[in-house]
This record gives C-alpha cells, structure tokens and sequence, in this order.
C-alpha cells in the first residue's frame, strides 16, 4: 500500500497530469449474485456496489503509465462457506479488487513496471478477465490467491507478451504474513489473436500452502467459437508435511452470438491431487446475456461427477445481475 | 476508508455515463498493433473520448441506416504514435458487426484523416487472409471520409461493385471494412478533430 501511495505521488509530480479527468473512466458497478448450494442445501446471496476507474497519465512524448483502481463494499447474506475475506455469513466489507499502476513509459526493451494489488499473470486468467463475472479459472484454488500486493514486469514485444510478478503473499494485505510470497509467470502469444499460447509458473507461499506449478494454456477461435484449455502441474506441501503433487486441468468450450449479446460456455475441470484418493470432476455450464452496455445478467450451473470421499456432491446454481452506471 | 468518503464517491459515480460493459482492469492498448502500423514510433499518446447517444445520432445522420455497435459506445481511445515529441499520425480502433462476430480493426490515419493503413485486430471470418492483400488494402488507403462513402452502394450499407471486385473472394469482408472505415473517420472528426490540431 505505501508503495502505492508513494508511486501515486511521484506520478502526482508531473506537471502534464494537472488536469485528473482527462483521459479518465469510472462507472460505478453494482451487482447481486444469488446462489444455490445444493450440498449445503443453503441459499445465499452476495451484494457488491463499487467504483471501477481506470486513469491514462500521459506527457509531451506520449503516455507515461496509467492506474486501476476498484473498490467494492460487497455484503454476503447466508453465505456458506464464509469467503476469506469476511468474518461470518452476514458480513459485509469494504474490498479492493484491483488498486495498481503501471509505468508504460520505458524504451521499447525496457519493461512495463506494475505496482500494487492485482491479478497474478498465470494461465487463462492473465488474458481473460473474470473480475465480478460467474465465469472462473479458478485461479484461487490453484495458486491459493487470485490477487496479490506486488510488483510486476510486463510487456509486449514483437509477437510476444510476458508479465512476471513478485507479490508478497498477504492476499488482500499489503505485506508478507508468516513468511508469505508469490512469484508468478506467464509468457505467451499475443491475446488478440485467434490461437493463443501460453507457459506459466508459479512459486509461492500462501497461507502456509507452499505451491510450485507449472502450466501449459491456449485458446483458438474459430468464427464465433472458442476452445481454451489450461494443464496445470506441480505439488503442495502443507504447513511442511512434505510434497504432494497437484494436477488441474480446464477444457472450455464458448459461443458467442454474432450481436456479442449472448455468450455461452461449458466447462470440464479434473483436478488430481496425491493427498486425495477420488479425482475431482466437475462441469460447469454458463451465459451471458449483455442486455444493454450497462446490464448484464448471467447464470451458471456447477455439477460435480465423482462421486467425493465425505459429503453429497457439488452442484451449484447462481444468477447474477450486474448494472455498470 | 470511511461511509462519507465511499458515498461521496458513489455520488461522483452518479456524474459519469455511457460507460463501457466490461471491467476496466481488462483494457489493454493495442501496443503491438500501433508498432505494426508506425514501426519507427517510440511511444503513443491516449486521448479519451466519450461516444454518446449524440454522437450516435450524428453518425446515423450522416451515415443512414448505420448504426453503432453497443459496445462502440462509452469512453473510447484514440492513440496518437509518437518519435519522440513529434506526432507521426492517429490510430484508432472500431469494432464492426458482421455474420462471424464483431470485427476489429486498427486504422492508421494521418493528419489530413486519410487513412493510411490498417491491420485487423480480431477478425474470424474465414476469408481474412483475401482482405490482408494489398489489392485489397489500396482500396481504402489514402482515402477521406468523402472518397470512401463515394464506394458505398445506394442501400448506404454495402460497397459498391467496383469495390467487390477488388474483394475478390470477400465482399461480405469488403462490406464491414468499408463501413468500420466511415465510422471510424466520421468519429475521428467530430469527436477528436479539435484536440488533434495540437498533434
């Protein structure tokens, strides 16, 4: 965070971003997500309101970086399990999403430098956004944090594009806890193309979960399909019981509409771990239907196929309404 | 942070309109793109704009039976390459519909807002590789809004027969680049044009 702030004020000091509101966008983003947990037979609901903005600085020879910032106050209603972020079912908090500059400004070899509270750069997360949306890599689950208080490198050059990222490990904390830290990767094609490619890794300590992967992902396009796929692997040691390895893998296929109104996706995750005798198999089916620019309603169905060792079976309904104002 | 501050914030929200459908943290400048259209420029300069429901009426007024795509509305950047302090031309990124999803394209314009190339951004239709052909490309190149809307058709909708005959093989294709490059153009001016005198 002082990082941050200090970054914020170094860029303060440019005389050419006098004037905040030039080349800034902000909408206020407000969302209800109602979800049905047939294991837990539990219904809840999850309430999200904040300001998404996003500010270009720029100088006389062009731009010099620009920032994200998103704040939520998101209040839960009956929500099981209770998400790290609260402390009980009913809470609610104020939540930063993404808070990060970068600097953009450098020479053509010289990277981008990110600071802040973002998005680690792993697999199909780093060039699919799933901020506030049902759709998910799963990011969390595999490295233990979606987003992280750090710093990153990136940049595109030529036919390439790479982001590698030390984060402190702290999750929604901007220090490092109990020895937390995440070095993170991913090397790839460029993400407007019809096939994407993409290496990944990941070395981290979150939560006491130490985590080493390694991750294969790529995405082709063809007319107004998508197929994507991500094969992570690599092994967990838990509060130091030693190294189990981990496999995770993601096929989806999408359609999306020719009017970019309606998206639809399926999915199929396995994910094998050695401390575990079943491997998990889910599917998740989902849609996205962009009623207007500004609203958004999108529905998706989780149903797990093996059967697990304690408990009924996963299967999840949600339904969420989003409004960008 | 405490309510007052979130609240007066929320209500600095209210103020702001016409916003773009997806989370801003997912914007990204076509960097390797606008490298590709000016190789020699060292860096670009953004200017936001905001393409509203006015500025849509003007594009259906000069361009009938146009319309925008939903999301070519909200805030919008045009990039100006840059060598150093010195301006080297405009690129601006429209989004057309056609029959395999939107098209995207990134027009290279300069001063005078001729356009001076063009590279696809995200294109699926199968018949891409027949509009990356220079035959195809001279069709667009160095021509103003007034020379290009001379290509359209009567219908206002699609380009003329020369111009499908120039396609080839995509005139469907040759359709959504002529129509992206009006709009383009039309915007470029009218909602750019004063600031761009600087550049």
């Amino acid at each position: 965070m002082r990082l941050l702030l200090i970054s914020l004020l170094i860029l303060q000091c440019f005389p050419c971003i006098a004037d905040f509101s030039q080349n800034l966008r902000w909408s206020l983003d407000g969302s209800a997500r109602l979800n049905y947990n047939n294991a837990l037979d539990n219904t809840s609901q999850i309430y999200a309101l904040g300001l998404d903005t996003h500010k270009v600085f720029t100088g006389a020879e062009g731009d010099i970086g620009y920032g994200v910032g998103q704040v939520y106050f998101t209040k839960l209603a009956n929500h099981l399990p209770v998400p790290f972020l609260f402390d009980s079912k009913d809470d609610s908090d104020f939540i930063i999403r993404e808070a990060h500059l970068n600097y953009t400004a450098g020479a053509k070899w010289v990277p981008n430098v990110r600071v802040g509270h973002f998005t680690m750069p792993f697999g199909l997360e780093e060039s699919i956004d799933t901020n506030g949306r049902l759709l998910d890599y799963y990011h969390g689950k595999n490295l233990g944090t979606k987003l992280d208080w750090g710093l990153s490198l990136n940049k595109v050059i030529g036919a390439v594009e790479y982001n590698v990222s030390y984060t402190l490990g702290g999750k929604d904390k901007a220090k490092s806890v109990d020895g937390s830290y995440a070095l993170t990767g991913r090397i790839g094609s460029l993400r407007h193309l019809d096939f994407i490619f993409g290496v990944s890794f990941f070395d981290g300590k979150i939560d006491n979960v130490s985590r080493r992967r390694l991750a294969l992902d790529g995405q082709y396009y063809w007319q107004t399909w998508g197929l994507l796929a991500e094969l992570a692997i690599g092994e967990d040691d838990r509060l130091g019981q030693g190294w189990k390895t981990e496999k995770y893998s993601l096929v989806e296929l999408n359609k999306t509409f020719i009017n970019e109104q309606l998206k639809l996706y399926g999915q199929l995750i396995v994910r094998d771990k050695e401390m575990q005798l079943n491997t998990d198999k889910q599917i998740n089916i989902g849609l996205s239907f962009q009623m207007s620019t500004q609203l958004e309603l999108s529905l998706s169905g989780r149903q797990q196929l093996n059967t697990p060792a304690a408990g009924k079976k996963q299967q999840l309904l949600r339904m969420q309404i989003r409004y960008r104002y | 942070m405490n309510i007052l501050s979130f609240l007066l914030i929320l209500i600095l929200g209210l103020l702001a309109n016409d916003v773009n459908a997806v989370a801003y943290c997912s914007l990204r400048d076509p960097v390797a793109q606008i490298a590709q259209l000016y190789p020699q420029k060292t860096n670009q300069l953004s200017i936001v704009k905001t393409v509203d429901d006015n500025i849509r009426a003007q594009v259906q007024v000069s361009l009938p039976r146009n319309d925008l795509h939903f999301s070519e509305l909200g805030k919008h950047t045009l990039y100006v390459a840059m060598q150093g302090k010195n301006s080297l031309g405009y690129v601006h990124v429209r989004s057309e519909q056609s029959k395999w999803g939107l098209v995207e394209i990134v027009w290279a314009i300069d001063k005078d807002f001729r356009i001076t190339n063009f590279a696809f951004q995200r294109c699926r239709s199968p018949k891409k590789k027949a509009a990356e052909e220079q035959q195809f490309r001279d069709v667009f190149i160095g021509k103003n809004y007034q020379e290009l809307r001379e290509l359209l058709s009567t219908d206002g909708v699609t380009a003329n027969k020369a111009v499908q005959e120039q396609a080839k093989s995509a005139p469907e294709l040759a359709n959504v680049v002529l129509r992206c490059a009006l709009k383009t153009l039309l915007l470029t001016e009218i909602l750019w044009g004063e600031e761009l005198k600087k550049y």
